[in-house]
């Protein structure tokens, strides 16, 4: 071979050496993925697909019940209980998780202490959900002396509240703790997207004479959309597999009033030994993020992530 | 053909070394191979020899501090008796899903100490637990030994596979004798002493008298099961939580009712909402703790440890911590007593294990528990005089003296059965009982179905 062909003929070589590859070659470079995928995460559906259909007491799968889990799930009013908490959860949690993160990370960007700031509101992610659960009961505590909260309260002479204890509070008063774990999270992804956003926009919109508030709402808010919406895919996901701050703070009560799914489930599975049952929430629990999970890959489709 | 992959041989060997061990429900033949405890005991792996020594098995129950300390003394006296290791393994917390989980697994503890008799029904049936005739126990030979009745909450299906060996009564109100005499008031006998009770201590300053810890829904399960036995006796009682009991019948809506006379808004410190953000612990300091704003709590015997021990050491006996007997109905209920107690069941046979289940029927083990003041023996040999405070003797004779001694209700529902506490929950906070009952008996009848 010369030199000069070599200048010609390279995309007619790529093009053979495309055509070589056969499907063998293309597995061969899928396998290690496929078996692990297949592993972690086909195997595993199926099999809980097949066990929700079973009793399944104590472990034993031996017998077959058909839809039987399903429809006593849906007629046991706990477990639908349990759905609308999560709905409660997914809506003021998440909204107001991205709100407050938002909120936070704009204004810290115009201070000069802002990683001071952003370290402070971070530091609850590093505190393990159970032992925020823990720290948030005592705050919650009727009693005033154990009780952060109902001590503040007592001295505009409000109260004691039993913020666990009335169905009416215990939501709302998990919720807040969810918020005040998760603010951190959203406030360092979001600062970041705000810090991509090129300075000229800004300053041309403030030339064009917009102010702050058109800014934010016309310029920012629009520019980090997409991190947004990751990030609310998150929370939305986080939301749904959601149990220690419930089980550590109420252990799904008083009654069954804060409830959620994946404690539902813990509830069957391990306390009553109805793995069967179990299996059947972890399918429904699969079904409820399916919407979730197809949003979000449509959005990795349309765009690039930031 | 190539050799045979050198670095293959170790792996799959141990696979089937493993695979070897994990043979199966089926219990291990006479001087078979090894034993998961390590046991070197010559020969005879068989339940069959008596007499074993050196062999080392491992206890498991939930017992953590004090509680942990008092049977480690009985450990060492196994040991020091019988010349076998026993080692103690605390689960402290979602004892029986651990337990669960270890049974599922194939690697369960060699003897389990455990709370609550569904769970006992259900390993039992599942084959989790062997008979105590398979470890080579006459059951008949332990009946004299107990109280009558007391053997009988060990056993599934006609089969004896767990024996009681510590227990609570569950039939004691305890109170502030000091406030009490403040307000010029005596221990109540009737229910209606108890209602007037309240009302005078609250004619005295104390707003709220009665603490409830309700947060930790199974002392409202405590609270329904006395009232429940009080009015309709241990038949009755018995039959409500057996597989025949009928929710729906209206002795259980009476009940409630009754509960509900004085777990009100006006007698509870916070109110019932408030009482439904109070755990079991902090109802205790309610009555007992430095800073008490109410005389009286409800709860099994365990509470006087956790006042005088955790709570409040400056209590005294008799002065600032005190019980009565649940009140009374003038029905035939009466003169009962309700316990909640633990169980020792055997997972494996292994040797040491019937030894070690021997150990904890007889007199000697009991009387060495007795005297660290954690207990209540449930054995009969074991003198009253044993119990190291007023509180544990009093506890021990309640028992002893009752007509009939029925086991925690709530402890004996079916797995899969729907929660009790929390359905109480609901009930306490004004919600229409006749729904909440129905939804429940519902599900209670179709775990004790499903169980089968």
């Amino acid at each position: 071979m010369t030199a000069t062909p070599v200048m010609v003929s390279p995309p007619k070589a790529r093009r053979v050496r495309h055509e070589r590859t056969g499907w063998g070659t293309v597995l061969l470079f899928l396998a290690p993925a496929l078996v692990l995928l297949l592993i972690f995460l086909v195997y595993p559906t199926l099999s809980t697909l097949r066990m929700s259909v079973d009793r399944g007491l104590g472990g034993n799968f031996s017998r077959f019940v058909g839809l039987d889990n399903y429809i006593s799930l849906l007629n046991t009013p706990s477990f639908v209980g349990s759905i609308v908490n999560n709905v409660l959860w997914i809506v003021f949690y998440t909204t107001f998780v991205i709100l407050f993160g938002l909120a936070i990370a704009v204004v810290a960007m115009r201070v000069r202490y802002e990683s001071t700031i952003k370290a402070i509101v971070f530091l609850p992610m590093a505190i393990a959900a159970t032992a925020l659960g823990v720290i948030w009961a005592f705050v919650y505590a009727t009693d005033s002396n154990i009780g952060l909260l109902n001590a503040l309260l007592g001295v505009i002479r409000i109260g004691p509240i039993s913020w666990l204890g009335n169905p009416s509070f215990v939501n709302a008063a998990l919720i807040a703790v969810g918020i005040w774990g998760s603010t951190g999270f959203a406030t360092v992804i979001l600062s970041a997207a705000l810090k991509g956003i090129p300075t000229e926009i800004l300053e041309a919109a403030r030339t064009d004479g917009a102010n702050e508030f058109q800014i934010f709402w016309r310029i920012i808010v629009p520019m980090v959309s997409l991190p947004i919406s990751v990030l609310a895919v998150t929370l939305i996901v986080n939301v749904i597999k959601l149990f220690d701050i419930p089980y550590v703070m109420t252990q799904g009560g008083p009654g069954n009033a804060s409830r959620v799914i994946a404690f539902e489930m813990y509830k069957q599975d391990f306390a009553a030994g109805l793995y069967g049952k179990a299996a059947a929430v972890a399918v429904i629990m699969l079904i409820l993020l399916i919407p979730v999970m197809i949003f979000n890959v449509r959005r990795f489709r349309s765009s690039a992530v930031v | 053909m190539a050799k045979f992959p050198r670095f293959l041989t170790l792996p799959i060997a141990a696979v089937m070394i493993v695979s070897a061990c994990g043979g199966g429900g089926s219990p291990a033949p006479a001087g078979g191979s090894t034993a998961p405890g390590g046991s070197t005991a010559a020969g005879s792996g068989a339940p069959a020899g008596s007499g074993v020594t050196g062999a080392t098995i491992t206890v498991t129950s939930l017992w953590g501090g004090s509680e942990q300390e008092a049977f480690q003394k009985v450990l060492d006296e196994f040991k020091a008796k019988t010349g076998n290791t026993a080692t103690y393994q605390a689960q402290r917390t979602d004892y029986s899903t651990v337990l669960q989980s270890k049974i599922t697994s194939g690697s369960p503890p060699v003897v389990a100490i455990m709370p609550g008799l569904g769970f006992l029904r259900q390993f039992a049936r599942s084959g989790g637990i062997k008979k105590i005739s398979d470890l080579g126990i006459d059951p008949a030979s332990l009946e004299a030994n107990y109280p009558p009745g007391i053997l009988d909450t060990g056993k599934v299906d006609g089969e004896l596979y767990g024996i009681m060996v510590k227990f609570n009564s569950k039939s004691t109100f305890w109170y502030r004798p000091d406030k009490l005499t403040a307000a010029g008031a005596s221990t109540p006998k009737s229910w209606d002493d108890l209602k007037s009770l309240i009302t005078t201590l609250q004619g005295k300053g104390d707003a709220t008298p009665l603490a409830l810890g309700a947060k930790d829904s199974w002392t409202l399960t405590d609270w329904f099961e006395e009232v429940y036995l009080r009015q309709n006796g241990p038949d009755a009682y018995k039959k409500l939580f057996s597989a025949d009991g009928d929710w729906t019948d209206p002795t259980v809506s009476k009940a409630l009712d009754t509960m509900k006379e004085v777990l009100t808004d006006k007698n509870v410190p916070g109110g019932i909402t408030g009482a439904l953000g109070v755990a079991f612990t902090d109802g205790i300091a309610q009555v007992f703790g430095t800073t008490a704003k109410a005389d009286l709590y409800y709860e099994g015997g365990f509470v006087g440890g956790i006042a005088t021990g955790q709570t409040n050491k400056a209590l005294e006996i008799g002065k600032t911590i005190d019980w009565f007997d649940f009140p009374t109905f003038g029905g035939p209920g009466d003169t009962a007593a309700e316990i909640g107690g633990d169980e020792i069941a055997a997972l494996t046979t292994n040797p040491g294990v019937k030894e070690f289940i021997q150990f904890m029927t007889d007199a000697d083990s009991g009387s060495t528990w007795a005297k660290t003041g954690a207990i209540i023996s449930p054995v009969k040999a074991v003198d009253a005089s044993n119990y190291p405070n007023e509180l544990a003797k009093k506890e021990a004779a309640q028992v002893a003296g009752a007509s009939a001694v029925v086991y925690d209700g709530s402890d004996t529902l079916p797995a899969g059965a729907p929660d009790m506490g929390a359905m109480l929950q609901d009930v306490v906070q004004g919600k229409d009982t006749a729904s909440l009952l129905k939804t429940f008996n519902d599900g209670v009848k179709s775990a004790w179905a499903g169980e089968k």
